[in-house]
């Protein structure tokens, strides 16, 4: 069974002159030990259909489920990661990656055992009570990352997490992702990240879903069969990426098919 | 797995203590001596006796002791109040659409001149405990002087709290009292602590008036009284020893509770920007059940009637004035000075009929000598509107110079910036007697009242351009360094723009400490023999006050100075703050 399932999912919002339609008809799945990338040109609403996804916001037609159940309000098994990094500077470290499971409402002991071990994780070690202002954009979002991770979702969501970065932290820190994704020890059973890098959707993900310019819709749905890690320096990568490219310069009108033909990519 | 342990990432900045003192010593050299040469100086210029005051300074520390409690009284209600209303406006829409105009009113009408009614309520609301009612009057007026922009400092911050974060306090399940806990109360502490500073600052000021105006009905022990007394009698001694204690109480407190909660609360900040894609906003939704309809109605009506009295006055003024060729920029402010004067005595006019009429139906005729006073309103509120513009004129030509000053110089900052904090939060208030005893001789009557304004007016200005100057962003000082900007170009092109709408928020504030300081800087009796008494709105309150039937008079000056603050915020102050809003920000 799919661990989500996003079946014709529509959202618009009231505009001052009549309704502004974001995204139509968009339907995928989620599968378990899945790693799905969502990318698209800006303003397509990638963000938008992550916060459905998790139930943040309520889609105008269409609906979304997670293992089955219809996703109506926020998910708990579902945990985000976010571009500004959303942590709380006059909470420490620890007290950010803690959030979650205060809310959870774990037993105190329980809750410094579990945020040790992710802080240890995503390599904070010596940084518990440090104020978020005092790390770096990198270590930031190792924060951000431990706090997600920290209460253990079966999908964890990633909203542009590398863009803040500089281009050498954010390819680190990718690493360091797939790293965590390769150890069965470790939470997520599915990742899905939204991002408008097309390399590192190639680099991460098993399946990139490609979406169209506003008002987005599917426009494909590529598969990486790439064995990890990935060279992206390597013929099959660059013509995937020249694919997914394509499709998002060529495709995009509100009413164009799925994929046109593509012109074959050039051989570097 | 474990991620290899901070391999790229590096550490901005070890997390220091939580409370740092830089250099205390220093520090407390300064405040120590502070008092100490300002009574010194006092001693020495007004030829009061060391042994003199020394007798009167365990009489001293008690009252100030009475005033400090009433203080941190009105300061608890006002905090929770502060709480209360701003979390509730800043998470009901519909709350919000009353709340936050009626805020608006509140903080601009000035409470000064509602103290008189205040005082006959609350003695009156407890007859049976004699000690209580003027108490209980005297701290409701100091929270009226603290809590409104302590609950604007709540509403904003509430407000301004950054998207993503209201998002993952959602996306990680945080409700009730833990999301108040985590997220929403240190969201506020910043502000907060920001604005206590200047709501104790605003309530010692208060609290002299408050004191004093309620001593009229049954005395009240406090510094106020103690103060006012003190000059009445022109026992110089006792006054001094006053002096003395309050300012060491005010230097502690600074000293010991602002400094290092304001230090504290810099942690609260949010000033993670990251650069990012830009996604879809939602639209603001306008739809809405039918009693936030209702309630966004209830509030346009309040402003419709104030422009429904104010636009055809300016289309008015607009076509009678309108040249034939199109007006300089100068000429169209100048048109627009002239329509606002001529709208603000039309509402002149109509307050002073609508309460003559109102009081001719109820309570009968008016007393011939009250009436003619009546007949003097527009021509009071003219004096005092007058006034408080060249006391503005003269704050600002003191406050700008010695913003920069401050805030560019390193040396005047860590110097200059304690001695000026501890001046300003002395309540000028206590001082007025002394105005009024030595200095008439010398500026006269107007000039007095024009003193006595400019404290109540000047520090807004001051600590807003402070404020404005040391947040102008470092990168466009830098631009203009390297394009070679002389100094008198990067004042006209950078500074004064930049410094635009700190202008104006402080010009705001300043004519609304302005209006409040009025009602005492009009109208002073300092003993039997020392009088202060020049034609304005403040006056004319306070003779309505205390003179046998003068409530319509009072009335009707209230009504009055209530409407014309109104239309002036409406008509000058708001139009301007949107176009610093618009024109000058930088973010």
């Amino acid at each position: 069974m799919a661990l989500i399932r996003v079946d014709d999912v529509g959202k618009s919002f009231p505009g001052r002159h009549g309704t502004i339609t974001i995204m139509q008809e968009i339907s995928f799945e989620v599968k378990d030990a899945d790693f799905l990338a969502i990318v698209g040109p800006s303003g397509c609403g990638k963000s938008t259909l992550l916060r459905l996804i998790q139930g943040l916001d309520r889609p105008t037609s269409g609906s979304i489920s997670f293992r089955g159940t219809p996703v109506t309000t926020v998910c708990p098994q579902m945990a985000m990661v976010f571009q500004s990094f959303a942590l709380y500077p006059w909470l420490t470290v620890a007290q950010n990656v803690a959030f979650g499971l205060e809310a959870l409402e774990w037993p105190k002991e329980k809750i410094d055992a579990q945020v040790e071990r992710y802080v240890s994780v995503t390599g904070l070690d010596g940084f518990q009570e440090a104020y978020p202002r005092e790390l770096s954009g990198g270590m930031r979002q190792r924060v951000g990352l431990a706090r997600a991770l920290a209460v253990e979702p079966a999908v964890l969501l990633m909203d542009e997490p590398f863009s803040a970065l500089d281009a050498l932290t954010a390819e680190s820190l990718r690493e360091e992702i797939l790293q965590l994704w390769g150890d069965p020890a470790l939470p997520p059973e599915a990742v899905v990240l939204v991002t408008h890098n097309i390399e590192e959707a190639i680099q991460l993900a098993d399946r990139v879903i490609v979406m169209s310019r506003r008002p987005s819709h599917v426009l494909e749905e590529v598969v990486v069969d790439l064995p990890r890690p990935r060279d992206r320096k390597s013929d099959a990568f660059y013509a995937l990426t020249d694919r997914v490219y394509s499709l998002i310069t060529e495709g995009g009108g509100p009413t164009a098919g799925p994929a046109e033909p593509k012109p074959s990519p050039p051989q570097v | 797995m474990r991620l290899a342990a901070a391999g790229g990432a590096s550490v901005a900045e070890r997390p220091g203590p939580a409370l740092e003192f830089p250099s205390p010593a220093r520090t407390i050299a300064l405040y120590a001596a502070l008092p100490l040469v300002a009574s010194a100086v006092g001693l020495l210029a007004l030829g009061g006796t060391a042994v003199g005051v020394a007798r009167f300074l365990p009489l001293a520390v008690v009252d100030v002791s009475l005033s400090f409690l009433r203080m941190t009284a009105a300061y608890a209600a006002s905090l929770g109040f502060a709480l209360a209303y701003g979390y509730y406006a800043a998470t009901h829409r519909t709350g919000e659409r009353v709340m936050i105009p009626i805020l608006d009113v509140l903080q601009s009408v000035p409470i000064l001149g509602f103290f008189p009614v205040a005082i006959y309520f609350f003695v009156d609301l407890t007859p049976a405990v004699h000690w209580l009612g003027p108490n209980l009057a005297s701290v409701f007026l100091i929270f009226t002087s603290m809590a409104w922009n302590m609950v604007f400092g709540v509403y904003e911050s509430l407000k301004t709290l950054p998207a993503e974060l209201k998002e993952a306090s959602d996306a990680f399940g945080l409700k009730g009292g833990l999301r108040f806990r985590r997220v929403l109360f240190p969201a506020t502490v910043n502000r907060l602590v920001y604005n206590s500073v200047l709501s104790w600052t605003g309530g010692w000021f208060f609290l002299v008036e408050a004191e004093i105006f309620t001593t009229n009905t049954s005395p009240l022990a406090g510094i106020g009284s103690y103060l006012s007394f003190a000059a009445s009698t022109g026992n110089l001694d006792k006054f001094l020893a006053g002096v003395i204690v309050l300012a060491i109480v005010i230097a502690l407190l600074d000293f010991l509770l602002w400094r290092p909660l304001g230090r504290y609360a810099e942690r609260f900040r949010y000033d993670t920007s990251p650069s990012g894609e830009g996604e879809v906003v939602a639209p603001v939704r306008e739809t809405g059940g039918r009693f936030r309809r209702a309630a966004a109605y209830v509030t346009r009506g309040v402003r419709t009637s104030v422009s429904l009295i104010s636009t055809p006055l300016v289309q008015l003024a607009s076509i009678t004035v309108r040249p034939v060729r199109k007006p300089t920029e100068f000429q169209r402010s100048v048109f627009y000075y002239l329509a606002l004067g001529a709208i603000l005595v039309v509402v002149w006019l109509m307050m002073i009929a609508i309460t003559v009429s109102v009081f001719r139906i109820f309570t009968g005729p008016i007393s011939s000598s009250v009436r003619h006073q009546i007949l003097l309103l527009p021509l009071a509120m003219g004096a005092s509107t007058a006034r408080i513009a060249v006391a503005y004129l003269i704050c600002l030509a003191v406050a700008l110079p010695l913003a920069i000053l401050v805030a560019r110089g390193p040396r005047a900052s860590r110097v200059g910036l304690p001695i000026i904090e501890v001046v300003a939060s002395f309540p000028a208030t206590a001082l007025f007697p002394v105005i009024v005893f030595e200095l008439i001789p010398y500026i006269g009557p107007e000039g007095a009242a024009i003193l006595m304004l400019l404290t109540g007016m000047i520090w807004y200005l001051f600590f807003n351009l402070l404020a404005g100057v040391r947040s102008l962003a470092p990168d466009l000082e830098e631009a203009a360094r390297s394009f070679g900007l002389g100094r008198r170009q990067f004042f006209r092109r950078v500074l004064f723009p930049g410094l635009f709408p700190a202008l104006v928020t402080g010009s705001i504030t300043a004519f609304g400490g302005g209006w409040n300081t009025l009602i005492v800087a009009e109208y002073l009796n300092v003993g039997s023999v020392h009088t202060l008494s020049v034609l304005g709105i403040g006056q004319q309150i306070d003779i309505g006050y205390a003179e046998a039937g003068g409530l319509p008079l009072m009335v009707a000056a209230l009504f009055t100075l209530v409407a014309t603050v109104l239309v002036i915020n409406e008509l000058l102050w708001k139009p301007m703050y949107r176009r610093a809003a618009e024109r000058f920000r930088y973010d």
